[in-house]
């Protein structure tokens, strides 16, 4: 198995998964995966359906919690309780879905959970003026076009919405971006601008986790590619390390003999 | 360059947007009460040309004192509609808080606020316990239901053997026929006025460059809107007996209302977990709080709603928060624009929706027609508005929306 330490020197060590499972009642959906992230790269995760991809997401968003196994954030042992937790930690999340509210307009989507506040004796009222001006900012910077700031985002077009989720990753700056299935309801151009949007992200300096179907992203974005296959992480490839039909093989386990998770 | 170049393909979208679908937008968001206030001049108009009293000052008065236990419990209601639950309950929770506050205000002369307070917290406990359930899982529209039996029974536990606690000429008959004279109503709205202009020019201010209205249309234009309606409305009145003051608790809680969901972080909220629950648990927000929260609020004013009743039929008894209140409650919040379906409508719904009901029961009884027709409008307005409501907000005209 490749070792992807050994192709590029990496910044810092943002994440750190280490012998993490989890099960829901019988079924093992995450069986001692291990995982790095580094600063400054995009590692993608791939695998078929059911492999535990989403799973590890919710793990480390902290939607759910692992019943095994250590998390570390830089190098500092976390419990990731809540998504706000993961929040704090510096872990950002972009869901395929399920991430907007179609009757909130862009701003108070974009600051949904972050909201920035007044005092606590006036009800916290939310300070609309300086939340538009730096959601113009976000938006502006990564060239998203929206007709206006104020109507739900329920009207929008698939990638203007995809767009503000995105952009919501950005507003908190974190150091680390998780993209769930970015580029999967999404048309030919758009895609090409989300591409670009998660090599920006990088360019920022963080660390960038993408899961995804295509096979062809992944190829192009991803500076380590890691294979997930019933819940256990099967391979790792670095950057021009492997080829297509790597991939596939790995994912279907079709050659399982030479990549077996207990070669490692 | 990038601020300069952004109003651009704004203005572009804006123009190439068909009118229709445009219309429709500004009808399920900021301009959701015009539809209503429409119907509401519909029916004023109606029963106006059919007897010149309806829209006397006396009547008003009746018609303003008539409709806020409806109005504030169609409150309550909105918030708990806005985080995308139901309630069946509320409406014999007020008449149970209702008969609290009489037993230790009449029966264990305690003073007047204290036994208000017990009234509230006994509100406040039920709904606790209802929401607990609700959060456990169980739908709300059956936890409420079973409150609504169980609530039958709590009635009759804490009413006396003779099933009625009378409580005219006490302290507490005082709350509802209490008038505040026509030129301390005036001072009070002017203050209130001129606060709401004050916050107007401030927010206005605060946007500064980045406003892409004049102060005219941003200040000045809801300045006199808001100035003839409040204005309006105490002259009216002050020309019978003065402002009523369940009228006065009904206003003040409904501004509290709208400042704390349109203008705080608590407020947004609610409208997240209303709009996608799951988005809003993905956020960080305590989306089992929020819904704790909104019945609590319902708790609150169910309380206020049954005692403010309880006060102007001078009376509790086994009757009590029942007949048509609950349904022309609900009825009233989305009449007034709050959706079934969470996350849509704003507080003024309350108060709009039961005018519009309050004004048909009103003239129906002034006109001496007969009570199913009263029934026959009120069911039939009920149902045109959810038509409205699930036209506009699931978008059946525009082929994007969901």
């Amino acid at each position: 198995m490749p070792d992807a330490a050994t192709t590029v020197e990496r910044g810092e060590l943002l994440l750190e998964l280490n012998q993490v499972s989890k099960y829901f009642g019988g079924v093992r959906a995450l069986h001692d995966v291990d995982l790095e992230l580094y600063r400054g790269e995009v590692v993608a995760l791939v695998g078929d359906n059911g492999a535990g991809k989403s799973t590890l997401v919710k793990v480390i968003s902290g939607v759910e919690h692992p019943d095994s196994g250590a998390l570390r954030v830089r190098g500092e042992a976390v419990r990731l309780e809540t998504p706000r937790a993961a929040q704090s930690a510096g872990i950002h999340t972009v869901y395929q879905d399920l991430s907007l509210c179609d009757n909130l307009d862009a701003v108070r989507n974009l600051f949904l959970g972050q909201e920035i506040t007044g005092g606590f004796l006036r009800g916290r009222p939310v300070s609309r003026h300086r939340m538009e001006q730096q959601a113009r900012d976000v938006l502006d910077s990564l060239a998203v076009k929206v007709r206006s700031l104020n109507t739900p985002v329920g009207g929008l077009s698939g990638g203007q919405r995809q767009g503000i989720a995105i952009c919501r990753a950005l507003i908190s700056d974190p150091s680390m971006v998780l993209l769930d299935e970015p580029t999967a309801a999404l048309g030919v151009s758009q895609r090409a601008e989300v591409l670009d949007l998660i090599l920006r992200l990088k360019s920022q300096n963080r660390g960038v986790l993408v899961i995804s179907h295509d096979l062809k992203d992944v190829q192009e974005v991803a500076d380590r590619v890691v294979v997930m296959r019933l819940g256990s992480k099967v391979a790792e490839f670095g950057r021009g390390e492997y080829t297509s039909s790597d991939l596939i093989a790995a994912i279907t386990g079709a050659h399982e003999a030479p990549r077996s998770p207990e070669s490692n | 360059m990038s601020t300069h170049k952004a109003p651009a393909p704004t203005t572009a979208g804006e123009q190439s947007t068909p009118l229709l679908s445009r219309l429709v937008e500004g009808l399920s968001g900021r301009y959701r009460s015009i539809p209503v206030l429409f119907v509401l001049g519909l029916i004023w108009l109606y029963f106006y040309s059919r007897n010149s009293a309806y829209l006397t000052s006396t009547n008003i008065t009746n018609l303003s004192l008539q409709i806020v236990t409806t109005a504030i419990l169609a409150l309550g209601i909105v918030f708990v509609l806005l985080v995308g639950e139901i309630d069946l309950s509320s409406a014999l929770l007020s008449g149970v808080c209702a008969t609290v506050t009489a037993q230790l205000a009449i029966k264990s002369d305690w003073p007047l606020w204290m036994a208000i307070l017990g009234g509230v917290a006994t509100g406040l406990v039920f709904v606790l316990a209802e929401v607990l359930a609700i959060i456990f899982g169980v739908p709300s529209l059956i936890v409420t239901l079973g409150g609504m039996v169980i609530l039958q029974g709590l009635l009759l536990v804490v009413l006396p053997p003779e099933f009625v606690i009378n409580i005219g000429g006490t302290d507490f008959a005082k709350i509802s026929s209490t008038y505040i004279p026509s030129g301390w109503a005036f001072v009070i709205a002017g203050v209130g006025w001129l606060l709401f202009c004050a916050a107007r020019f401030r927010a206005h201010r605060e946007r500064g460059a980045a406003a892409d209205s004049s102060a005219l249309v941003s200040v000045g234009v809801p300045a006199v809107l808001c100035g003839v309606v409040v204005f309006g409305a105490v002259a009216v009145l002050g020309e019978g007996r003065g402002l009523p003051l369940p009228v006065l608790i009904l206003v003040a809680m409904l501004l509290i209302a709208s400042y704390a969901t349109s203008r705080t972080r608590y407020g947004t909220h609610l409208y997240a977990v209303g709009g996608n629950r799951e988005a809003a648990q993905r956020a960080g927000i305590p989306v089992s709080r929020m819904v704790i929260y909104s019945f609590l609020v319902l708790g609150a004013c169910a309380a206020v709603a049954g005692i403010i009743e309880a006060s102007r039929l001078l009376a509790v008894s086994n009757s009590s928060g029942g007949g048509p209140l609950m349904l022309n409650a609900i009825a009233a919040a989305v009449v007034g624009g709050a959706s079934l379906f969470g996350g849509r409508g704003t507080v003024w719904a309350a108060l709009l929706g039961a005018l519009v009901i309050g004004s048909i029961n009103n003239g129906v009884q002034l006109l001496g027609l007969s009570t199913e027709v009263q029934s026959f409008a009120t069911g039939g307005v009920l149902i045109l508005a959810v038509a409205i409501d699930v036209v506009i907000t699931r978008g059946s005209l525009l082929p994007n929306r969901r």
